[in-house]
Protein backbone atom coordinates (compact mmCIF):
# COMPACT_ATOMS: atom_id res chain seq x y z
CA UNK A 1 0.00 0.00 0.00
CA UNK A 2 1.30 3.39 -0.81
CA UNK A 3 0.21 7.47 -0.05
CA UNK A 4 -2.97 8.22 -1.64
CA UNK A 5 -1.34 10.18 -4.42
CA UNK A 6 1.17 7.88 -5.22
CA UNK A 7 -1.47 5.47 -6.02
CA UNK A 8 -2.36 5.06 -9.36
CA UNK A 9 -6.62 5.75 -10.41
CA UNK A 10 -7.19 1.90 -10.85
CA UNK A 11 -5.33 0.96 -7.94
CA UNK A 12 -7.18 3.76 -5.64
CA UNK A 13 -10.63 1.51 -7.41
CA UNK A 14 -9.54 -1.64 -6.73
CA UNK A 15 -9.16 -0.34 -2.69
CA UNK A 16 -12.58 1.66 -3.22
CA UNK A 17 -14.15 -1.61 -4.15
CA UNK A 18 -12.92 -3.08 -1.20
CA UNK A 19 -14.03 -0.27 1.08
CA UNK A 20 -17.75 -0.82 -0.13
CA UNK A 21 -17.53 -4.24 -0.36
CA UNK A 22 -17.66 -4.03 3.25
CA UNK A 23 -20.91 -1.97 3.45
CA UNK A 24 -22.63 -4.69 1.84
CA UNK A 25 -21.39 -6.92 4.69
CA UNK A 26 -23.22 -5.56 7.39
CA UNK A 27 -26.38 -7.39 8.35
CA UNK A 28 -29.68 -5.95 9.09
CA UNK A 29 -29.02 -7.67 12.67
CA UNK A 30 -26.21 -5.98 13.61
CA UNK A 31 -27.73 -2.57 12.23
CA UNK A 32 -30.79 -2.80 14.54
CA UNK A 33 -28.78 -4.12 17.67
CA UNK A 34 -26.42 -1.19 17.03
CA UNK A 35 -29.15 1.57 16.65
CA UNK A 36 -31.19 -0.53 19.69
CA UNK A 37 -28.40 0.48 22.00
CA UNK A 38 -29.01 4.14 21.71
CA UNK A 39 -32.18 3.24 23.95
CA UNK A 40 -29.60 2.68 26.82
CA UNK A 41 -28.31 6.17 26.50
CA UNK A 42 -28.67 8.01 29.91
CA UNK A 43 -27.75 11.31 31.15
CA UNK A 44 -25.31 11.80 34.48
CA UNK A 45 -25.33 8.22 34.62
CA UNK A 46 -22.20 7.52 36.94
CA UNK A 47 -20.35 4.25 35.60
CA UNK A 48 -18.83 1.80 38.37
CA UNK A 49 -15.18 1.42 37.99
CA UNK A 50 -13.61 -2.07 36.38
CA UNK A 51 -10.98 -2.99 38.88
CA UNK A 52 -10.38 -6.34 37.58
CA UNK A 53 -11.24 -8.50 34.75
CA UNK A 54 -9.43 -11.70 34.36
CA UNK A 55 -9.91 -11.76 30.45
CA UNK A 56 -7.64 -8.63 30.55
CA UNK A 57 -4.81 -10.79 31.91
CA UNK A 58 -2.11 -12.67 29.97
CA UNK A 59 -2.77 -16.63 30.37
CA UNK A 60 0.51 -16.19 32.98
CA UNK A 61 -1.26 -14.67 35.62
CA UNK A 62 -4.86 -15.72 35.15
CA UNK A 63 -3.97 -19.55 34.41
CA UNK A 64 -5.91 -22.16 32.38
CA UNK A 65 -7.95 -20.71 29.63
CA UNK A 66 -10.74 -23.09 31.05
CA UNK A 67 -10.50 -21.27 34.57
CA UNK A 68 -13.89 -19.30 35.38
CA UNK A 69 -13.92 -15.68 34.07
CA UNK A 70 -13.69 -13.15 37.15
CA UNK A 71 -14.70 -9.51 37.02
CA UNK A 72 -14.96 -7.22 39.48
CA UNK A 73 -16.26 -3.62 39.73
CA UNK A 74 -16.59 -0.71 42.26
CA UNK A 75 -18.28 3.05 43.05
CA UNK A 76 -18.38 4.17 46.22
CA UNK A 77 -18.06 2.13 49.11
CA UNK A 78 -20.22 -0.82 46.96
CA UNK A 79 -17.62 -3.65 45.55
CA UNK A 80 -18.90 -6.12 43.07
CA UNK A 81 -17.63 -9.31 42.38
CA UNK A 82 -18.62 -11.35 39.38
CA UNK A 83 -17.77 -14.84 38.38
CA UNK A 84 -18.70 -16.51 34.87
CA UNK A 85 -18.23 -20.37 33.93
CA UNK A 86 -20.17 -21.10 30.66
CA UNK A 87 -23.85 -20.17 30.99
CA UNK A 88 -23.42 -20.09 35.01
CA UNK A 89 -23.17 -16.47 36.58
CA UNK A 90 -22.47 -15.68 39.93
CA UNK A 91 -21.10 -13.14 42.35
CA UNK A 92 -21.50 -11.25 45.49
CA UNK A 93 -21.91 -7.64 46.70
CA UNK A 94 -19.11 -6.18 48.99
CA UNK A 95 -18.80 -3.31 51.55
CA UNK A 96 -22.71 -3.00 51.39
CA UNK A 97 -26.14 -4.79 52.07
CA UNK A 98 -26.98 -5.19 48.65
CA UNK A 99 -30.99 -4.95 48.46
CA UNK A 100 -31.40 -6.09 44.70
CA UNK A 101 -28.59 -6.72 42.03
CA UNK A 102 -30.67 -6.03 38.29
CA UNK A 103 -28.62 -8.20 35.40
CA UNK A 104 -29.67 -6.20 31.89
CA UNK A 105 -29.26 -7.47 28.77
CA UNK A 106 -29.12 -5.31 25.83
CA UNK A 107 -32.00 -6.48 23.78
CA UNK A 108 -33.41 -8.22 26.60
CA UNK A 109 -35.99 -7.34 29.75
CA UNK A 110 -34.30 -7.01 32.92
CA UNK A 111 -33.62 -9.87 34.48
CA UNK A 112 -33.74 -9.11 38.43
CA UNK A 113 -31.41 -11.60 40.69
CA UNK A 114 -32.77 -13.00 43.92
CA UNK A 115 -29.52 -11.83 46.45
CA UNK A 116 -29.18 -13.62 49.58
CA UNK A 117 -28.23 -12.07 53.23
CA UNK A 118 -24.35 -12.27 52.60
CA UNK A 119 -25.04 -10.46 49.06
CA UNK A 120 -24.67 -13.87 47.09
CA UNK A 121 -26.44 -14.68 43.81
CA UNK A 122 -26.53 -17.40 41.57
CA UNK A 123 -27.80 -17.93 38.03
CA UNK A 124 -27.66 -19.86 35.43
CA UNK A 125 -28.29 -20.19 32.04
CA UNK A 126 -27.23 -17.06 30.76
CA UNK A 127 -27.22 -16.55 27.15
CA UNK A 128 -24.06 -15.11 25.49
CA UNK A 129 -24.26 -11.54 24.76
CA UNK A 130 -23.59 -7.69 26.62
CA UNK A 131 -24.34 -7.82 30.22
CA UNK A 132 -24.42 -5.29 32.57
CA UNK A 133 -25.34 -5.22 36.66
CA UNK A 134 -26.85 -2.49 38.49
CA UNK A 135 -26.68 -3.12 42.27
CA UNK A 136 -29.00 -1.03 44.79
CA UNK A 137 -27.73 -0.95 48.56
CA UNK A 138 -29.19 1.98 50.66
CA UNK A 139 -28.57 4.70 49.00
CA UNK A 140 -25.61 4.12 46.43
CA UNK A 141 -26.32 2.58 43.08
CA UNK A 142 -23.28 0.68 41.68
CA UNK A 143 -23.91 0.68 37.47
CA UNK A 144 -21.32 -1.72 35.43
CA UNK A 145 -19.99 -0.94 32.05
CA UNK A 146 -21.61 -3.16 29.58
CA UNK A 147 -19.46 -6.34 28.95
CA UNK A 148 -19.39 -9.03 26.46
CA UNK A 149 -19.80 -12.26 28.18
CA UNK B 1 -24.36 8.38 2.68
CA UNK B 2 -23.45 11.53 5.18
CA UNK B 3 -20.99 13.77 4.49
CA UNK B 4 -17.89 13.30 6.58
CA UNK B 5 -17.80 16.89 7.73
CA UNK B 6 -21.16 16.91 9.70
CA UNK B 7 -19.61 14.07 12.13
CA UNK B 8 -19.05 17.20 14.68
CA UNK B 9 -22.77 17.68 14.36
CA UNK B 10 -24.22 14.36 13.91
CA UNK B 11 -21.97 13.76 17.20
CA UNK B 12 -23.28 17.06 18.94
CA UNK B 13 -27.05 16.23 18.36
CA UNK B 14 -26.93 12.32 19.61
CA UNK B 15 -25.79 14.08 22.58
CA UNK B 16 -29.16 15.79 22.74
CA UNK B 17 -30.45 12.54 22.51
CA UNK B 18 -31.60 12.69 18.42
CA UNK B 19 -32.22 8.73 17.79
CA UNK B 20 -31.22 9.68 14.08
CA UNK B 21 -28.00 11.23 14.50
CA UNK B 22 -26.88 8.24 16.21
CA UNK B 23 -28.07 5.63 13.15
CA UNK B 24 -25.84 8.05 10.98
CA UNK B 25 -22.99 7.33 13.02
CA UNK B 26 -23.80 3.58 13.76
CA UNK B 27 -24.48 3.43 9.56
CA UNK B 28 -21.18 4.75 8.82
CA UNK B 29 -19.24 2.83 11.08
CA UNK B 30 -20.73 -0.27 11.11
CA UNK B 31 -18.21 -1.50 8.03
CA UNK B 32 -15.30 -0.47 10.20
CA UNK B 33 -16.41 -2.27 13.34
CA UNK B 34 -17.52 -5.64 11.73
CA UNK B 35 -14.18 -5.67 10.04
CA UNK B 36 -12.56 -5.53 12.74
CA UNK B 37 -14.26 -8.17 14.03
CA UNK B 38 -13.89 -10.44 10.99
CA UNK B 39 -10.10 -10.16 11.06
CA UNK B 40 -10.06 -11.15 14.80
CA UNK B 41 -11.83 -14.45 13.71
CA UNK B 42 -14.56 -14.03 15.83
CA UNK B 43 -17.56 -16.73 15.35
CA UNK B 44 -20.34 -14.54 13.77
CA UNK B 45 -22.33 -15.01 16.72
CA UNK B 46 -19.43 -13.67 19.30
CA UNK B 47 -18.82 -10.28 16.20
CA UNK B 48 -22.17 -9.42 16.64
CA UNK B 49 -22.03 -9.39 20.16
CA UNK B 50 -18.48 -7.43 20.86
CA UNK B 51 -20.24 -5.59 17.76
CA UNK B 52 -23.08 -5.08 20.35
CA UNK B 53 -20.97 -3.95 23.00
CA UNK B 54 -18.82 -1.52 21.58
CA UNK B 55 -21.82 0.60 20.81
CA UNK B 56 -23.60 -0.16 23.92
CA UNK B 57 -19.62 1.56 25.27
CA UNK B 58 -19.94 4.38 23.20
CA UNK B 59 -23.74 5.74 24.03
CA UNK B 60 -21.71 4.99 27.71
CA UNK B 61 -19.07 7.62 26.89
CA UNK B 62 -21.08 9.83 24.30
CA UNK B 63 -21.68 12.33 26.80
CA UNK B 64 -17.97 12.28 27.87
CA UNK B 65 -16.91 13.23 24.22
CA UNK B 66 -15.38 16.50 23.23
CA UNK B 67 -13.56 15.79 19.83
CA UNK B 68 -15.71 13.73 17.62
CA UNK B 69 -12.61 13.83 15.29
CA UNK B 70 -11.39 11.58 18.02
CA UNK B 71 -14.15 9.20 17.17
CA UNK B 72 -12.89 6.71 14.56
CA UNK B 73 -10.31 5.76 16.44
CA UNK B 74 -11.94 5.45 19.81
CA UNK B 75 -14.56 3.10 17.74
CA UNK B 76 -11.34 1.08 15.98
CA UNK B 77 -9.73 1.07 19.69
CA UNK B 78 -12.69 -0.24 21.11
CA UNK B 79 -13.37 -2.82 18.75
CA UNK B 80 -10.15 -4.63 18.56
CA UNK B 81 -9.85 -3.84 22.71
CA UNK B 82 -13.74 -6.19 22.90
CA UNK B 83 -12.60 -8.43 20.16
CA UNK B 84 -9.22 -9.54 22.25
CA UNK B 85 -11.10 -9.48 25.54
CA UNK B 86 -13.61 -11.82 24.06
CA UNK B 87 -11.54 -13.88 22.90
CA UNK B 88 -9.71 -14.59 26.35
CA UNK B 89 -13.44 -15.18 27.67
CA UNK B 90 -13.43 -17.95 25.32
CA UNK B 91 -9.95 -19.30 26.13
CA UNK B 92 -9.07 -18.72 22.32
CA UNK B 93 -5.77 -16.46 22.98
CA UNK B 94 -2.43 -17.76 21.95
CA UNK B 95 -0.25 -18.95 24.78
CA UNK B 96 2.07 -16.85 25.12
CA UNK B 97 5.74 -18.41 24.88
CA UNK B 98 8.90 -16.56 25.30
CA UNK B 99 10.79 -18.68 23.39
CA UNK B 100 8.46 -17.65 20.57
CA UNK B 101 8.24 -14.31 20.83
CA UNK B 102 9.80 -13.20 17.55
CA UNK B 103 6.69 -15.04 15.83
CA UNK B 104 4.47 -13.36 17.96
CA UNK B 105 5.56 -10.08 17.25
CA UNK B 106 4.86 -10.47 13.78
CA UNK B 107 1.58 -11.88 14.29
CA UNK B 108 0.61 -8.30 16.04
CA UNK B 109 2.46 -6.38 13.16
CA UNK B 110 0.17 -8.31 10.84
CA UNK B 111 -2.79 -7.58 12.66
CA UNK B 112 -1.94 -3.43 13.36
CA UNK B 113 -1.72 -3.66 8.93
CA UNK B 114 -4.59 -4.93 8.71
CA UNK B 115 -6.12 -2.44 11.44
CA UNK B 116 -4.55 0.11 9.49
CA UNK B 117 -5.80 -1.24 5.94
CA UNK B 118 -9.55 -1.39 7.69
CA UNK B 119 -9.38 2.59 8.80
CA UNK B 120 -7.89 3.23 4.81
CA UNK B 121 -11.14 1.89 3.73
CA UNK B 122 -13.10 3.42 6.07
CA UNK B 123 -11.51 7.39 5.05
CA UNK B 124 -11.87 5.74 1.14
CA UNK B 125 -15.88 5.63 2.30
CA UNK B 126 -15.73 8.78 3.71
CA UNK B 127 -13.92 9.98 1.35
CA UNK B 128 -16.78 8.98 -1.41
CA UNK B 129 -20.05 10.48 0.85
CA UNK B 130 -17.80 13.74 0.67
CA UNK B 131 -18.06 13.78 -3.50
CA UNK B 132 -20.38 15.64 -5.42
CA UNK B 133 -23.83 12.44 -6.32
CA UNK B 134 -22.50 12.66 -9.92
CA UNK B 135 -18.41 11.64 -9.43
CA UNK B 136 -19.70 9.40 -6.72
CA UNK B 137 -22.20 7.68 -8.38
CA UNK B 138 -19.59 7.61 -12.01
CA UNK B 139 -17.70 5.74 -9.10
CA UNK B 140 -19.66 3.43 -7.55
CA UNK B 141 -20.67 2.28 -11.32
CA UNK B 142 -16.81 2.13 -12.03
CA UNK B 143 -16.08 -0.18 -9.41
CA UNK B 144 -19.04 -2.87 -10.17
CA UNK B 145 -17.51 -6.43 -10.86
CA UNK B 146 -17.41 -7.46 -13.66
CA UNK B 147 -17.03 -3.97 -14.58
CA UNK B 148 -19.60 -2.10 -17.18
CA UNK B 149 -19.05 -1.17 -20.46
CA UNK B 150 -18.72 2.66 -20.67
CA UNK B 151 -21.81 2.87 -23.24
CA UNK B 152 -24.00 1.35 -20.01
CA UNK B 153 -22.35 3.71 -17.86
CA UNK B 154 -23.03 6.94 -20.11
CA UNK B 155 -26.75 5.48 -20.81
CA UNK B 156 -27.60 5.11 -16.78
CA UNK B 157 -25.76 8.63 -15.97
CA UNK B 158 -26.90 10.27 -19.19
CA UNK B 159 -23.36 11.82 -20.24
CA UNK B 160 -22.01 10.79 -23.27
CA UNK B 161 -19.26 8.06 -23.48
CA UNK B 162 -16.33 10.92 -24.56
CA UNK B 163 -16.78 12.64 -21.14
CA UNK B 164 -16.67 9.46 -18.87
CA UNK B 165 -12.73 9.20 -18.85
CA UNK B 166 -12.08 13.10 -18.53
CA UNK B 167 -15.07 12.79 -15.98
CA UNK B 168 -13.10 9.60 -14.18
CA UNK B 169 -9.76 11.39 -14.08
CA UNK B 170 -11.28 14.76 -12.32
CA UNK B 171 -13.13 12.11 -9.83
CA UNK B 172 -10.18 10.82 -8.29
CA UNK B 173 -8.24 13.76 -8.50
CA UNK B 174 -11.15 15.15 -6.18
CA UNK B 175 -10.86 12.18 -3.89
CA UNK B 176 -7.25 12.25 -3.31
CA UNK B 177 -8.39 15.82 -2.16
CA UNK B 178 -11.00 15.07 0.42
CA UNK B 179 -10.81 15.73 3.60
CA UNK B 180 -11.48 12.32 4.45
CA UNK B 181 -8.30 10.99 2.52
CA UNK B 182 -6.24 14.54 4.03
CA UNK B 183 -6.51 13.71 7.37
CA UNK B 184 -5.47 10.28 7.20
CA UNK B 185 -2.49 11.53 5.14
CA UNK B 186 0.69 10.05 4.66
CA UNK B 187 1.63 8.63 8.27
CA UNK B 188 -1.24 6.20 6.94
CA UNK B 189 0.48 4.40 4.44
CA UNK B 190 -0.43 0.99 5.25
CA UNK B 191 3.04 0.94 6.44
CA UNK B 192 2.92 -0.43 10.23
CA UNK B 193 6.99 0.59 10.85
Amino acid sequence: MTAWDDMTDDQLLAELREAVAEVDQVTDRQREAARAAFTWRTVDAELAELLHDSALESTAVRGADDAARTLSFVSGPITLEVEIDGDTVMGQVVGAAAESVLMQRSIADDYPLPVDPSGFFRIEGVAPGPVRFVVQAGDWTLTSPWVAI
Amino acid sequence: MTAPDSLAVLVSRAQEGEQDAWDAIVERFLPLVGAIARRHRLSPADGDDVGQTVWLRLVEHLGELREPAALPGWIRTTARHECLRLLAARGRTRVVDPQAGGLDTVTDDLTDAELLAAERRQALRDALAELPEGRRELLLLLLVDPPLAYEEISRRLGIPIGSIGPTRARAFAQLRDTAALRSLGPDHTGDPS
